[in-house]
């Protein structure tokens, strides 16, 4: 074979012919399936259907559902290669337990029992609280659903947190102060429908394409982007706000306080549903055009256009992602966002909504179903009522409900360093890429007695620290259901079979229960993650988030459905949170908040002049764990880059592609490309995260908001060098 | 402007009109006030991206792309590779980059492209063995991989660099804007992939499209649509500034050195030089001793030509490459070059066998041998590959066959100054040329060709100046002072590395790539 290769007689003609696919038409041979397995992408939140194309048993393409609400068919270049996730070289196939310092494949018996009896151990030692859980937004809802009642009633553990915190607990923390509740009010068809679009902080372009495809179909729509890098998004809009970093909360408040002042507001929106106007209205008298066009860098003109743009618009939408969740001031710019929507009346209407684009696949699933930072059904811990129903339903003592949220996710790891808490188990998540000030989480990490990691993919950097590694299967090899970040659960399907031993994170939950003798108490008869779903339904049934009315097959038998859904709902329809004015809070009303700009906490100074913004990029997901994988996605985007403006680099003496070192007062991060661009301001530098080998999470610093816990990723103090060669 | 509070604008003030899409909010209180109820609460179903209707005489298929709806996500890249089940390192379809302006005022333009599917395809026209049509119904130039030889020209031909030699295969591949599916009534990959309907199928005109393509087919950062009448139409933003530069602009890389090709070259242009030599010296009164150094330069020559196949994709398809020899450059240097051998051959038998009118053979032989090297020349003379394309080229290739022609004669014992003088003239001349190139390279306004210079002056500095220092030494020094087998290893050593410089310092037209170019380089 090799021979006729080599003379040229085999041109491996086969490999590269094509047939007519009876579902997909003209398409190469090997990507022609033998069954297509309907799912839902498993990568961010945007939650596009999907088919996975089956031959012989293993996933050989992907295509989306044209009849899926979402996307109409379309995916982004990440869910179009999704299916060589499946068979990446580095997934977790084996139990792994350290010993002598060496990761060694052990049983699932044996792994399962480490786990417990370490768990436990550590537990009598230090007490209940000396272990810490953090989890993710990548599992399904029914896995989300069932680890949280094992990590509250099976563990008895207090800290349980996710990576969700990283990515949207100032949108959850926001909504929850300004409406009474968290819960997205809007729907992509908003995108469809508003007249004006005001994204801040948002490059959906890069993280969200599919978004920007919903966008596409709306003809009338005028477009603003807030970012002070001239992104992809921003580069489409019709009006582009660079604004200096963070002061968004500036420039809302100085566009509430051109509404207020013009008198551009809905009054009668305002005196019917909302609380704390003249307060409001009182505090925003300083935030003047000139105060606000001097804080924000922005020309008064841009301002008054942007408010007038809104004030007159019949039905706005702002969106927004990490520009604004990545900060010391997160759920405050929520709130200020809130404000603007509220003080219009712009809520609950086709087009007009305050709108949180998520960032994970499910990471709104754990928000509802996961007993992290709230309980189930967004029950409040500090409620005693929410607290009896919730045992009630359960059929266990209301004592063992706690009665508040445990530490956050950041306050987890410092409570690692400070050996307050011993064992932590972290799963489908790699902090080691993604969580702020590196060396700090390492030491915590490595200072651990016992530290499992549960991941479809080992090694990583976090799982090469494990104690215990648990294989996991991904998407493609499960079953469940996701909810995007517009409400709508979808289900996701199993295609293919795990690799080696590996098994669903939901197997996994329902074994360690079996080995901690809980399982039939906190997991009755459960054999299925559609078992957990129908106790979730009735956990869920008339709350906010109320599911009771949905079912696999009638979820399946619409691509998709949105919550609220109670039993006895025929129609499927879009839905949108807060029609009737009526908020989640005592008296119905929603709260007007006021918020003040502060400048961020790292400024630059001399011997770290830059501000280092971080981001992403399309061909990438998160930390890379999956997308490295990808062969495709990887050759396009190989490594990382720190574009920097030409005015700084002729001054700093440096040339494209230059390797270059960026310092923080943390760390550094070495040979670095370097790319010089307009795109990004003098003064500031930017870098994607998603690169373990080049981390911008060295630099960054541990700076966290007061409600929401999440970090402040996008502004540290830098500087640059050329990289000495060695 | 200074805007107080006492001079806020009535909300009705033109100025609150955007920059884009402006024509239509002059005052957006009033049209963005309109309702329009009429907007059905579900998606609108997608518009059709691909003609409804068939193509009648005279009309063929294109690309639309429209660079201002692009976001440069690369779903059509990857779908295109799915589609044709792709090697993760080659893609028929690239996403690109321009960039200009300066902040905030900035665009970063994408431009995602197939094969142009041009109205005059170079990559056919320069095609051995006819592997590419343009097929007579839908305009799209097709390549068959079963006639393909793998000899990579057509990859050298196309100034976008659209055909991609595929290791794995041995053949070239390229965009077939997804004939089987366009046949069906279906959307090309790319096209169903885009989240942002950048991409369509449209029905051009090819009279008209040839008298009109100039103002629609060009874009920044892409070679002129002149070159072969490029095909795509091209929709481009209306604010686009006007300093924009290739995102790659910086990353310029050496070519692949094609080794065998190096070798090849280099050898045959020995042999013949050689040969043509020694039949011009037989042609002197008394001329004796020359027998063996015409045996040597044939068997070099053999050697080199029975070695050739070895750099196709298909060695045992070589023949073919005959075929097309009315049109292709690459066809007649093939037959000029096995014809010279054949006739140099008979030569030789004809010199051991004392027959009186080999010198007429002879002479055959040498026009034959110069035509082949002539025909070389030309194959490198592609619009698409700049640095390539001049009289240099010629030079170069006949200098070498003249200094190592000379120095292989003198060391298989052909005798005479004149042959130290050849060797010694032609070293000098080439070093002329080389330095000429180089300023020529260096001073010029396109960007291919100053971008050689640059590989030369930086990446390739020591290795140009140590082609020098071997020239001087082994073409002009050596020779002089008498040591003609040291010359001659030492003047080979020049050539090949002057050749491998030829190969990789040429900087093809090519579309913009993004930042880190088109393939993942080695770390």
């Amino acid at each position: 074979m090799i021979i006729k290769r080599f003379l040229g007689l085999d041109i491996l003609s086969e490999k590269y012919s094509y047939v007519n696919d009876p579902v997909v038409g003209y398409t190469s041979s090997e990507k022609s399936a033998d069954r297509w397995v309907a799912t839902t992408c498993g990568y961010c939140s945007v939650g596009c259907g999907m088919f996975i194309g089956v031959k012989e048993g293993r996933a050989v393409s992907v295509r989306g559902n044209v009849e899926h609400p979402v996307n109409l068919g379309k995916l982004c270049p990440k869910g179009l290669s999704e299916h060589y996730t499946l068979d990446a070289e580095n997934r977790a196939q084996y139990p792994l337990l350290k010993e002598n310092g060496q990761l060694k494949r052990v049983s699932w018996d044996v792994a399962l029992g480490t786990l417990a009896e370490k768990f436990r151990g550590v537990q009598q030692k230090y007490g209940p609280e000396a272990l810490g859980i953090i989890s993710t937004g990548q599992l399904v809802t029914e896995e989300f659903y069932a680890l949280g009642k094992l990590c509250r009633l099976g563990l008895g553990a207090k800290h349980y947190d996710g990576n969700t915190t990283l990515c949207m607990a100032s949108a959850v923390a926001g909504y929850k102060r300004s409406f009474g509740s968290d819960g997205p009010p809007g729907a992509y068809d908003d995108l469809e429908q508003a007249d004006v679009v005001l994204l801040i902080g948002a490059n959906i372009a890069d993280n969200h394409p599919i978004l920007c495809y919903r966008l596409e179909q709306n003809p009338d729509k005028t477009v603003i982007v807030v970012d002070p890098r001239v992104t992809k998004t921003a580069r489409l809009a019709d009006l582009h706000l660079p604004i200096k970093p963070r002061s968004d909360i500036a420039l809302i408040n100085g566009i509430a306080h051109i509404l207020i002042r013009q008198g551009i507001i809905n009054r009668d929106y305002v005196a019917r549903h909302t609380n704390g106007f003249e307060e409001l209205k009182t505090f925003l008298e300083k935030y003047t055009p000139e105060r606000v066009a001097a804080i924000t860098g922005l020309s008064q003109e841009m301002i008054f256009r942007t408010a007038l743009l809104y004030g007159q618009a019949k039905k706005p939408f702002i969106g927004w992602t990490m520009g604004v969740n990545q900060s010391t001031k997160g759920t405050e710019t929520v709130n200020a966002i809130n404000n603007l929507a509220l003080l219009s009346g712009n809520i609950g209407r086709n087009g007009a909504t305050p709108f949180s684009i998520t960032g994970q696949c499910n990471a709104m699933g754990t928000r509802e179903a996961g007993f992290a930072s709230i309980m189930p059904g967004y029950r409040k811990f500090e409620s005693e009522e929410d607290r009896k129903e919730l045992a009630n339903l359960w059929g266990v003592d209301v004592n063992r409900i706690p009665t508040a949220r445990g530490m956050a996710y950041p306050d987890i790891v410092e409570a690692c360093v400070r050996k307050q808490i011993r064992a932590l188990w972290i799963i489908a998540t790699n902090p080691l890429v993604s969580f702020p000030n590196y060396d700090v989480l390492k030491y915590a990490l490595e200072d651990l007695d016992f530290l499992v990691v549960q991941d479809g993919f080992h090694p990583t950097p976090t799982s090469e620290l494990a104690d215990l590694v648990l294989p996991a299967a991904i998407w493609g090899e499960k079953e469940g259901t996701y909810t995007n970040s517009e409400r709508r659960v979808s289900k996701v399907n199993a295609a293919v079979a795990a690799p080696g031993e590996a098994k669903p994170d939901f197997d996994i939950f329902l074994a360690v229960a079996a080995k901690l003798g809980c399982k039939e108490e906190i997991f009755p008869r459960w054999q299925k993650p559609v078992d957990a779903f129908e106790e979730w339904k009735k956990v869920s049934k008339g709350r906010f988030c109320d599911y009771s009315g949905l079912s696999y097959e009638l979820i399946e038998k619409h691509h998709g459905i949105q919550w609220p859904f109670p039993e006895g709902t025929t129609d499927v329809v879009t839905s949108r949170l807060y029609a009737d004015g009526q908020y989640q809070t005592p008296d119905g009303k929603a709260q007007l908040w006021c918020v003040e700009w502060e400048p961020f906490p790292e400024q630059p100074m001399k011997d770290y002049p830059f501000i280092l913004n971080t981001g992403r990029t399309v061909e990438h997901w998160h930390t890379r764990t999956k997308t490295k994988e990808v062969k495709i996605l990887e050759r396009m985007s190989p490594r990382a880059w720190l574009e920097m403006n030409p005015r700084d680099a002729r001054r700093l003496g440096l040339k494209p592609h230059d390797k270059v070192t960026v310092i923080s007062q943390r760390s550094r991060v070495e040979a670095i490309e370097l790319r010089i661009t307009e795109i990004v301001a003098p003064g500031q530098v930017f870098m994607p995260f998603h690169y373990a080998e080049q981390n911008s999470n060295l630099l960054t610093q541990g700076q966290f908001d007061p409600y929401s816990r999440q970090p402040n990723y996008k502004q540290a103090a830098v500087r640059v060098e050329k990289t000495a060669m060695k | 402007m200074g805007l107080t509070p006492a001079t806020w604008p009535n909300p009705s003030d033109a100025f609150l009109a955007v920059s884009r899409g402006a024509d239509a909010r002059a005052s957006p209180f009033v049209i963005l006030g309109q309702a329009r109820s009429d907007k059905p609460a579900v998606p609108s179903k997608r518009r059709s991206l691909i003609p409804a209707i068939p193509l009648q005489d005279g009309e063929q298929y294109r690309f639309h792309f429209d660079m201002s709806k692009c976001i440069g996500c690369k779903c059509c890249e990857v779908a295109c590779a799915e589609q044709n089940n792709l090697p993760p390192d080659i893609s028929w379809r690239r996403v690109g980059e321009v960039e200009g302006g300066s902040y905030p005022n900035v665009q970063r333009l994408h431009m995602s492209m197939g094969c142009n599917h041009c109205m005059e395809p170079s990559c056919l026209e320069g095609c051995p063995v006819d592997a590419f049509s343009k097929d007579p119904t839908t305009g799209i130039v097709l390549h068959s991989a079963d006639m393909c030889i793998g000899c990579g020209y057509c990859e050298w031909n196309c100034p976008y660099g659209v055909p991609v030699f595929n290791e794995e295969r041995g053949v070239v591949g390229k965009c077939d804007m997804c004939h089987g599916r366009i046949l069906q009534g279906l959307e090309p990959a790319c096209v169903n992939a885009c989240p942002s309907e950048a991409i369509q199928i449209e029905i051009v005109n090819v009279e008209k499209w040839r008298r009109d393509y100039q103002e629609v087919a060009n874009a920044p950062g892409l070679p002129s649509a002149e070159n072969t009448i490029s095909t795509t139409r091209i929709t481009m933003p209306t604010d686009m500034p006007f300093d924009l530069q290739k995102a790659d602009y910086f990353r310029v890389r050496p070519e692949k050195p094609h080794y065998s090709l190096v070798g090849m070259t280099i050898l045959t242009q020995l042999s013949i030089g050689a040969f043509s030599l020694v039949w011009l010296l037989s042609l002197l009164p008394g001329a004796s001793g020359l027998s063996f150094a015409a045996y040597a330069a044939l068997s070099v020559g053999l050697i080199s030509f029975m070695a050739s196949p070895l750099h196709l994709g298909r060695p045992i398809y070589a023949y073919r490459a005959m075929k097309m020899w009315r049109r292709s450059w690459l066809s007649r240097e093939i037959v000029l070059l096995s014809a010279f051998g054949f006739t140099a051959t008979l030569y030789s038998v004809a010199l051991w066998a004392g027959i009186n009118s080999a010198a007429v053979l002879g002479g055959f032989a040498t026009l034959l041998g110069i035509a082949g090297i002539t025909a070389t020349s030309f194959i490198y003379l592609v619009p698409a590959r700049p640095a390539w394309n001049s009289k240099y080229t010629f030079g170069e290739f006949t200098l070498t066959a003249m200094t190592l022609g000379s120095l292989f004669a003198l060391s298989f014992g052909a005798p005479g100054r004149i042959l130290i003088y050849s060797a010694v003239g032609a070293s000098a001349a080439q070093l002329m040329i080389q330095m000429l190139k180089f300023l020529w390279l260096a001073s010029s306004e396109e960007f291919e060709l100053r971008a050689s210079s640059r590989l030369l002056s930086k990446e390739l500095r020591s290795l140009l100046l140590l082609r020098f220092a071997l020239l001087i030494v082994g073409g002009i020094i050596l020779p002089l002072v008498a040591y003609p087998l040291v010359a001659l290893m030492v003047g080979l050593a020049g050539e090949l590395l002057g050749r491998y410089l030829f190969f990789v310092s040429v900087v093809p037209k090519n579309m913009a790539m993004s930042f880190f170019g088109l393939h993942q380089e080695a770390a």
